[in-house]
């Protein structure tokens, strides 16, 4: 799981270290005399970098740094790292590092890993998002609306929801807003059998927002704690689909609204994300599909587009498939 | 549409260079800096970028212009041909009797590719069936089945077994009536050994005549090793690209193609059974660089026409070349537009217009000349037979009648007016045309396609 945005930051990491260290061995080259447009910073000479390492500490030069800093785009655009969630990675990087002096003591790895925890951490949300505490804080019965495009999971992420919150000892029931799609209903009826939950459907092409309201109602007189709603898949582009969101969203009014997409989504994650938040605001992420992906890019693109929080990855074919997500933890995990 | 963006970034950045008979270093590095951009946008993944990318600068640095050509169109003439050695060759759908074999990731839209493909070789006049073996997925079965029915094919699935091969064998017995059977597996992605394993034996027993893999039109950089394993398991014919009628651009199934060396064959672009297209690469080519696809605009314009003409039999198209033009025939004209498809996609498939200000227009602009046309109609609904063949006749009071009659204000219907009188002005100008002439311009148009005239995008 995600081991190609790993192996792109190990290599970032390698590269700066190698670069490094070349740099006052190789004391026979003589002075470069530096073109008048590049900035001050960059005019560091041979002297002051020997004095600097006298102190134990290190000066980056973004000559240096260009290298392997575009590799590392290069590295990130291959792990579905969106263009410009990249690109802002590497500003952030190259800011904290060109130019200034830091001190070696916990040497260079450490240094360079602070700057790229701080430059992943500002892009995703740090704040992680804790279920019991939510179902806590919010009168039940807790409305969940699952948003996202065609085919990437939502049903199946419900169920799995389904599961997780049977486990933590709550009820829920389900209720099918994909009044759309052949099948839908039979697809959810079989996982309502097999999970033991209520299902509430209408008849394929009816009002969405019917059903999961009656769902609502349904909850509220049986006291049940969570209600699970599915939506139709709709392209963010379909804008008869889209006002349908927005209405959906405006009567049952939902406590948690959860974009569903998939981890091997490419560089279009962001555009879809932005659009479904425009028109139901969203709380959460849940990516699919994780056990497919090598890359994991997508997970950091929707993540900074959204500035919410992941909530679940969905990594296999099981009820028990879904587990919890911590960006802390993540980046740590990216960057060791 | 596949690529997005390549076109519009392409012309801009060989803009720069217009006039210039040597291009340096620099500039060409800018230009294919440009591309790359493009291509990485467009998901398209990272090594096949560089490689492409490598060779258009070695090309474009090594070889001459030849005598008389300006140095950007030498650069373009390169781009192009590379981009098409990318996209490869048209692919090549029989229409006989034939097994279709279709696999794909989760989610990746087998099931609603399996029903357009089916109503596809049946509209070429070959009876098809659908053989659903997914037996994993919940509704599987329930919603292929409604699937064909909509697509009035035959449909063969068994929702009390839970054995592919087995629905597989039975199946194949109970359409060996049909000509063209489509068989839908469930979603695998390649990293699962045993469902990969279990899409070899199907292969094996259904002993398809072509494979296609099929790839959302969004998937990103795992496009190349889902498209190799799923090549190496069963070998692959053709790739179809799903959803794409949201802003993604297909890069990963352009992987998919150059991983497993064939082609784009389909486009699946929409929620109904008939927003499915065949690939033409010369056409998408011709529409990338914003020339338009003039091949298949005539096709559904020929559909549309067709499917009108069903509809109206009195009506003779040529009529438009003599005669008034009427608000009747301004009325036929929006009816038969309809039938060609959302505006949008036509507007993408006009020549000139690919880069011209009408592929600038906002999504909002054009979904609201779509509720336009709906509000002429319902304007027109109230005039009287007479007003709508002498449309001169309407005054002042009559738009104060229909503007209350139809329940809109009296600027909409003027704009009607005026609209229909620039519409006439038009049909005018095409009847002092002889028919030579008009031939002659589609020809000229036509030839905007191939390489021969470059000088288009100036």
């Amino acid at each position: 799981m995600f081991e190609s945005l790993k192996s792109s930051f190990t290599r970032f990491k390698k590269d700066l270290k190698s670069n490094f260290t070349e740099v006052p061995l190789d004391s026979n080259i003589p002075p470069q005399p530096t073109p008048m447009e590049e900035p001050l910073v960059e005019n560091i000479s041979l002297t002051k970098k020997a004095s600097s390492l006298a102190q134990g500490k290190v000066i980056f030069e973004s000559k240096t740094l260009s290298g392997p800093l575009h590799d590392l785009e290069l590295a990130l655009l291959s792990s579905d790292v969106e263009l410009s969630v990249a690109e802002t990675i590497i500003d952030s990087v190259q800011q904290d590092l060109v130019g200034t002096q830091r001190k070696i003591t916990k040497g260079i790895d450490v240094v360079v890993e602070d700057t790229l925890k701080k430059a992943l951490l500002s892009v995703l949300d740090e704040s992680t998002f804790n279920f019991e505490s939510f179902l806590s804080d919010h009168s039940s019965p807790l409305v969940i609306i699952f948003v996202g495009v065609n085919g990437v999971g939502k049903t199946t992420t419900l169920a799995k929801l389904s599961h997780t919150l049977d486990s933590m000892g709550h009820s829920t029931v389900l209720a099918n807003g994909d009044t759309y799609r052949a099948g839908a209903n039979e697809q959810l009826h079989v996982h309502s059998e097999a999970l033991g939950k209520k299902l509430i459907t209408h008849q394929q092409g009816g009002d969405p927002t019917a059903v999961l309201y009656d769902a609502v109602e349904y909850a509220k007189a049986h006291n049940i704690d969570v209600v699970l709603c599915d939506t139709a898949g709709r392209l963010h582009t379909n804008k008869d689909l889209m006002s349908q969101l927005e209405k959906i969203n405006r009567v049952v009014s939902p406590d948690l609204t959860i974009f569903v997409d998939e981890a091997i989504a490419g560089q279009d994650a962001v555009n879809r994300a932005r659009d479904f938040n425009e028109m139901a605001p969203i709380d959460g992420i849940i990516l699919t599909k994780v056990d497919a992906d090598t890359s994991g890019g997508a997970a950091i693109s929707i993540a900074h587009a959204l500035k919410k929080p992941i909530l679940f990855l969905g990594s296999g074919q099981d009820y028990s498939d879904l587990e919890p997500f911590n960006s802390v933890s993540f980046v740590d995990n990216l960057l060791n | 549409m596949v690529l997005g963006d390549l076109g519009t970034s392409l012309r801009t950045s060989l803009d720069k260079l217009r006039g210039k008979s040597r291009i340096s270093e620099e500039e060409l590095s800018e230009v294919i800096k440009d591309i790359q951009r493009a291509l990485l946008g467009a998901d398209v993944e990272v090594e096949l970028v560089m490689s492409l990318s490598d060779s258009i600068r070695k090309r474009a640095s090594n070889q001459e212009p030849p005598p008389g050509a300006s140095a950007s169109d030498h650069v373009l003439k390169i781009v192009y041909e590379e981009l098409v050695n990318l996209i490869g060759g048209s692919s090549n759908i029989p229409l006989h009797p034939q097994k279709i074999l279709l696999v794909g990731l989760q989610g990746s839209g087998k099931t609603t590719t399996a029903a357009k493909l089916s109503r596809w070789f049946s509209t070429k006049g070959l009876s098809s069936s659908i053989i659903q073996t997914d037996t994993f997925r919940p509704g599987a079965y329930d919603q292929t089945k409604q699937m064909a029915e909509k697509a009035e094919v035959t449909f063969y699935g068994d929702s009390s077994s839970n054995d592919p091969l087995e629905i597989l064998q039975s199946g194949m017995k109970s359409v060996q009536n049909t000509d063209v059977c489509i068989i839908d597996t469930a979603g695998r992605h390649a990293l699962e050994d045993d469902l990969i394993l279990e899409l070899k034996k199907i292969d094996n027993i259904a002993k398809p005549d072509l494979s296609f893999l099929i790839i959302d039109a969004a998937l990103g950089q795992g496009a190349k090793d889902q498209a190799k394993l799923f090549h190496e398991a069963i070998g692959i014919d053709g790739v179809i690209i799903t959803k794409f009628d949201g802003t993604a651009k297909g890069g990963g199934a352009l992987t998919a193609v150059n991983e497993t060396n064939t082609s784009i064959a389909f486009i699946g672009s929409g929620e109904t059974i008939h927003d499915f297209e065949r690939f033409e690469p010369n056409g998408f080519i011709s529409r990338l660089l914003g020339m338009g696809d003039l091949k298949q605009l005539t096709e559904r314009l020929e559909r549309a026409m067709q499917e009108f003409a069903d509809e109206e039999e009195d009506w003779d198209p040529m009529s438009l070349l003599k005669g008034p033009f009427t608000l009747l025939d301004m009325r036929r004209q929006m009816r038969a537009m309809n039938k060609m498809g959302p505006l949008d996609q036509i507007i993408d498939l006009m020549p000139s217009f690919g880069k011209g200000p009408l592929n600038n227009l906002p999504n909002d602009a054009i979904d609201l000349t779509k509720d336009r046309l709906v509000i002429y109609e319902i304007i027109m609904d109230s005039m009287t037979s007479s007003e709508l063949k002498n449309p001169r006749t309407i005054g002042a009071s009559r738009i104060e009648r229909i503007a209350r009659g139809s329940g809109v204000g009296e600027d909409e219907v003027r704009e009607l007016l005026s609209q229909h009188r620039n519409m006439e002005k038009g049909i005018k100008q095409m009847q002092g045309l002889g028919q030579g002439d008009i031939k002659r311009a589609m020809k000229r148009m036509q030839k905007g396609g191939g390489m021969g005239n470059i000088d288009l995008f100036k």
